[in-house]
């Protein structure tokens, strides 16, 4: 094996070692590494669909003229730093900008909403510095020892974690739980579209080759997050967010009080984070998800309910999903088998640089070791500052922008991050149709992020569920291999907890329909708004028979798991149609504001995808970007205004595709 | 006289090499991978891609357009420039058995395989602590408990899935085969005990040192990394199989660009530090050029995975 070591001391030094390693991360190279890296990630990661594996892939040719130790610490840098900064767009646009920040929106939009959305990034980033030195330390001390134990995770386990993270539907289905399975078994059915990972057939397709590799995770979570917001943001003339009325700093102090009285959960969450990061395959997002569940369900007595800007709910996800940083290296490192897919990247530059990782880098490869863990602990301190930095910016300028230019540039962003994640224009498209889908799902009471969890979550269930079928059919034992495994007994026990939590008071009445519900409008007697209730379950029904009708056609291991999503759909539907019958009572939010706006983003937006190959990108951008200011801008401007509106409009477009194409080397459309 | 012919080679020699230098590449050339970073494909690209720029002074951009096991990236191949700028990598078996398996958006006979560069042999793999010691103790167990021996591989239709039914049949056994996304996950089941053991290559071998032990590799020739680990042949299985890996470019590409970009990869791979490399991670070179040699290589790989996933019910 061929090693370039620059390192600054040999690991047999006769010294303390560890002390020169400690030296080796703090060599000026490293520290500016370090400091750029976490800021260059947590820009990326701001962007919706510029995801944390993204900011790590576009950098690895950087690494290749470097020595190991210095390339991992820019690589882990950058990636915590993506991690972290995936928080703002969730707070402050209800979109995450990395898939790990989901459950961020689940608060943080409410407390931006409010008005506090400064305090909110100040909390996320404390949060994840937490959460990202538990990881970080886990790595240093237990590393061995935890990846022997994420071994004992089989098919079977995560298979019914995946079902544990779709437990949190019950709790985030706002008023209406019904309607949130419902909307959790179409995103499982929308998960199996293109060619099935496990059978190798292709589902689903009816006939297009654009559908054949199936509905990007991630552009679908921004087009079913982020395009509902963007609709209501034109429909209206009020502001996006509510401004501060003063300057109020970082707001550390209330910040750090509320880390205090969340000590437990940041801990807990910290924990989990590390544990579900040494997992390979399960990631950021079920880490977030898994956190925000046992903080929900553990802090039911708090002031603020969870879901309706419950600080801890940022702090249970944000530290959860940076301790997924350094937990999961531990796989990455020990096994040599990437634990998140940022690790996936890292491996292969590594095996580029003749570094093997694996059982024997401990040993052999020390000073690569553990000069890069005090790096990504130094990294993740180094984030404190930088962090609170640049989300003080990323608040100053949602907050203040006019809407009529935050339109445009948040469109933009949605439009190069869904192409970025794999040079797609189809994705693009794709994640248009699903914001429509969401943003009519939403008004009608079907909350995005049930939707979303079916689609994240769908995959990993059916590859589970599938491998755990072939196995327990091979051993002759198929319910010893579903329920006997005592790891397995555990988490379904947590998921029978997590599902009943929520209806535990007043179980009787939750069948029916959860008790909070004060985000929807409710009418029990118009006629028109049953009506509307009743196409909308139609049609859902109607996708649920479409899915069987398609199963038919395929072979046993890629129907079984379609075929039994597509009937509890179709068994939902049936369930929610007699209840509407019956208790003549609607969820539903209202729709409010101008028609024609609203219908214009979204076809802009389209017409644009369809243009970027005849007009080229930039032309297009900026025609899109002009477009878009003048769906969204209510106010009356002066000549003055709309020649600065629109040059600034026009100059962060340009200013965004020099800046990501050129410097970043993101690909563009 | 000779030394007319010499000078006259030596001429002819300079002048080809100069106008092959003056033509491939002008400027950087984007390198697509049809996978998502980290896999095996973006592994031996990340390879390539310094001793690319050494050689021909222009950088090999590597970009991924993931989806469908490769095919939503080779459905659009053929769409891309096809003057020597866009070069992607294609796989074997996949660009074979996936076309036979629905319409997944081009045929094989689309793809224009400029060169295959490398491949990853088949090999069992199972724990050190595992009972198996030797492929016979596999073969007597899977013998005695049919079905009940599992092995865990990466994907359906894929490299390992084919050679668990090839050896299947060659050595008259019947196994279970549980298809995981991809090789890490397929080795995670392995060292969790998930499995009895996997179908994966040479580089399993090679990345987890001595926490695994290979049975046997399938390849001609001992690979030079694992001299002890028999081939398949010296056990009497006649098995050289893995997943091939190479290049095509676009088929509006001339006859010129096929073979500046064939001669440029082939100089990549006769370069003594990139072999090094490729072996020390597991992998095993191949040469396979543009011309008659490359379609006799798919022509005669076809029908041995065709045959295989025939019978696997993969294909019908």
């Amino acid at each position: 094996m061929k090693r370039p070591t620059l390192s600054p001391t040999p690991p047999d030094s006769p010294t303390t070692p560890m002390l020169d390693f400690v030296m080796g991360a703090l060599s000026p190279l490293n520290l500016v590494l370090a400091l750029v890296g976490v800021a260059a990630g947590t820009i990326i990661g701001s962007i919706p669909g510029l995801t944390a594996t993204m900011a790590v892939a576009v950098l690895v040719p950087l690494t290749f003229t470097m020595t190991p130790d210095s390339a991992l610490i820019l690589m882990g840098a950058i990636y915590t730093g993506a991690i972290y900064g995936g928080a703002y767009a969730a707070i402050l646009l209800n979109t995450p900008g990395t898939p790990s920040a989901i459950a961020t929106t689940f608060d943080g939009y409410p407390m931006a909403k409010r008005g506090d959305g400064d305090l909110a990034v100040s909390v996320a980033c404390l949060a994840s510095v937490i959460g990202g030195l538990v990881g970080a330390l886990a790595l240093l001390l237990l590393a061995p020892q935890l990846a022997e134990a994420a071994l004992a995770f089989g098919p079977v386990e995560y298979f019914w974690l995946a079902v544990f993270g779709l437990s949190l539907i019950a709790a985030l289905s706002t008023g209406d739980f019904l309607k949130g399975m419902i909307g959790a078994c179409f995103g499982l059915l929308i998960a199996m579209i293109g060619i099935s990972e496990t059978s190798a057939e292709v589902r689903f397709t009816f006939g297009t080759n654009t559908l054949l590799g199936g509905v990007e995770t991630v552009s679908a979570l921004i087009g079913l997050y982020c395009i509902p917001v963007l609709i209501d943001l034109v429909a209206k003339p009020d502001r996006h967010l509510k401004p501060p009325e003063q300057t109020r700093g970082f707001r550390l102090i209330e910040a750090s009080r509320i880390m205090l009285t969340n000590k437990f959960n940041v801990l807990r969450s910290a924990v989990i984070g590390t544990m579900v990061g040494a997992l390979p395959g399960a990631g950021g997002s079920i880490a977030g998800l898994v956190a925000y569940s046992e903080a929900r369900r553990s802090g039911s007595k708090a002031k603020d309910k969870y879901g309706e800007g419950n600080p801890g709910g940022i702090i249970a996800t944000e530290s959860a999903n940076n301790a997924t940083v350094g937990g999961g290296f531990i796989p990455t490192l020990v096994l040599g088998i990437p634990g998140t897919p940022p690790d996936a990247v890292i491996l292969g530059a590594l095996l580029v640089q003749g570094v093997r990782t694996g059982p024997s880098l401990f040993s052999e490869g020390a000073d690569i070791v553990y000069t890069f863990i005090f790096g990504l602990l130094l990294a993740t301190i180094l984030m404190l500052p930088v962090g609170l930095m640049i989300g003080r910016f990323a608040y100053g300028t949602i907050v203040r922008a006019p809407k009529a230019a935050l339109v445009p540039a948040v469109a933009f962003m949605t439009v190069i991050g869904t192409f970025a994640i794999r040079n797609s224009i189809s994705d693009i498209a794709i994640m248009i149709v699903l914001g429509i889908i969401g943003w009519a799902a939403g008004k009608r009471g079907f909350s995005a992020s049930p939707i979303v969890l079916g689609l994240i979550l769908g995959r990993i269930a059916e590859q589970g569920f599938v491998q755990s079928w072939t196995i327990g059919a091979a051993i002759g034992d198929l319910w010893g291999q579903f329920f006997g495994r005592p790891l397995s007994m555990v988490i379904i026990g947590f998921t029978l907890l997590s599902f009943l939590y929520p209806f535990w008071p007043q179980i009787k009445r939750t069948v029916m329909r959860s008790p909070r519900a004060q985000v929807v409008h409710r009418d029990p007697v118009s006629r028109s708004a049953r009506l509307r209730d009743l196409v909308t379950l139609a049609i859902f029904g109607g996708v649920a028979l479409v899915g069987l009708n398609q199963s038919a056609d395929l072979n046993r291991e890629a129907a079984v798991f379609p075929e039994t999503i597509a009937m509890a759909m179709l068994v939902l539907v049936g369930v929610a149609i007699l209840r509407l019958f019956l208790t003549r009572q609607v969820t539903e939010v209202a729709v409010d504001g101008s028609w024609l706006r609203m219908a214009a983003l979204p076809l802009a937006m389209m017409a644009a995808t369809f243009l970027f190959q005849r007009f080229g990108f930039a032309v297009t951008a900026v025609m899109l970007g002009l477009a878009l200011t003048l769906v969204a801008q209510h106010d009356r401007y002066s000549v003055k205004g709309w020649t600065v509106l629109l040059a600034s409009v026009v100059g962060i477009t340009l200013g965004c595709i020099v800046l990501f194409g050129r410097v970043l080397s993101v690909p563009l459309p | 006289m000779k030394m007319k012919t010499t000078l006259l080679a030596l001429t002819l020699a300079m002048g080809t090499g100069v106008a092959a230098a003056a033509d491939f590449p002008t400027s950087s050339v984007d390198y697509i991978i049809p996978f998502g970073p980290g896999g095996e494909s973006d592994i031996t690209a990340r390879l390539q891609q310094p001793y690319f720029e050494k050689l021909f002074g222009e950088q090999l951009v590597v970009s991924y357009q993931p989806g469908g096991g490769g095919a939503v990236g080779w459905s659009q191949l053929n769409n891309m420039a096809g003057d020597g700028t866009k070069i992607m990598g294609i796989n074997l078996p996949h660009i074979i058995i996936k076309p036979q398996q629905g319409d997944v958006g081009f045929q094989t006979e689309d793809l224009a395989a400029v060169y295959m560069f490398h491949y990853t042999p088949d090999a069992i793999v199972v724990t050190a602590d595992s009972g198996y010691m030797t492929l016979q103790d596999l073969i007597d167990d899977a013998k005695a408990n049919p079905k009940k021996v599992i092995f865990s591989g990466s994907g359906k239709g894929t490299a390992n899935h084919l050679a668990q039914v090839q050896f299947d049949g060659l050595a008259d056994i019947e196994t279970t085969y549980v298809s995981f996304q991809g090789t890490g996950a397929s080795v995670t089941a392995l060292l969790g005990n998930q499995v009895s053991a996997a179908w994966g290559y040479t580089t399993v071998g090679a990345a987890q040192g001595d926490k695994v032990r290979m049975l046997a590799v399938a390849m001609e020739d001992r690979h030079p990394a694992f001299p002890d680990v028999p081939t398949f042949r010296e056990l009497g299985f006649d098995m050289v199989s893995g997943a091939y890996r190479g290049i095509a470019v676009p088929n509006s590409a001339s006859e010129e660009v096929r073979m500046q970009v064939s001669d440029a990869i082939k100089a990549i791979n006769a370069e003594p530090e990139f072999q090094q490399r490729m072996l020390d991670g597991g992998f095993a070179l191949v040469d396979v050029g543009y011309g008659a040699d490359m379609n006799a290589f798919i022509a005669e790989k076809a029908e041995g995975y065709l045959r295989a996933a025939r019978s696997a019910g993969i294909i019908e």
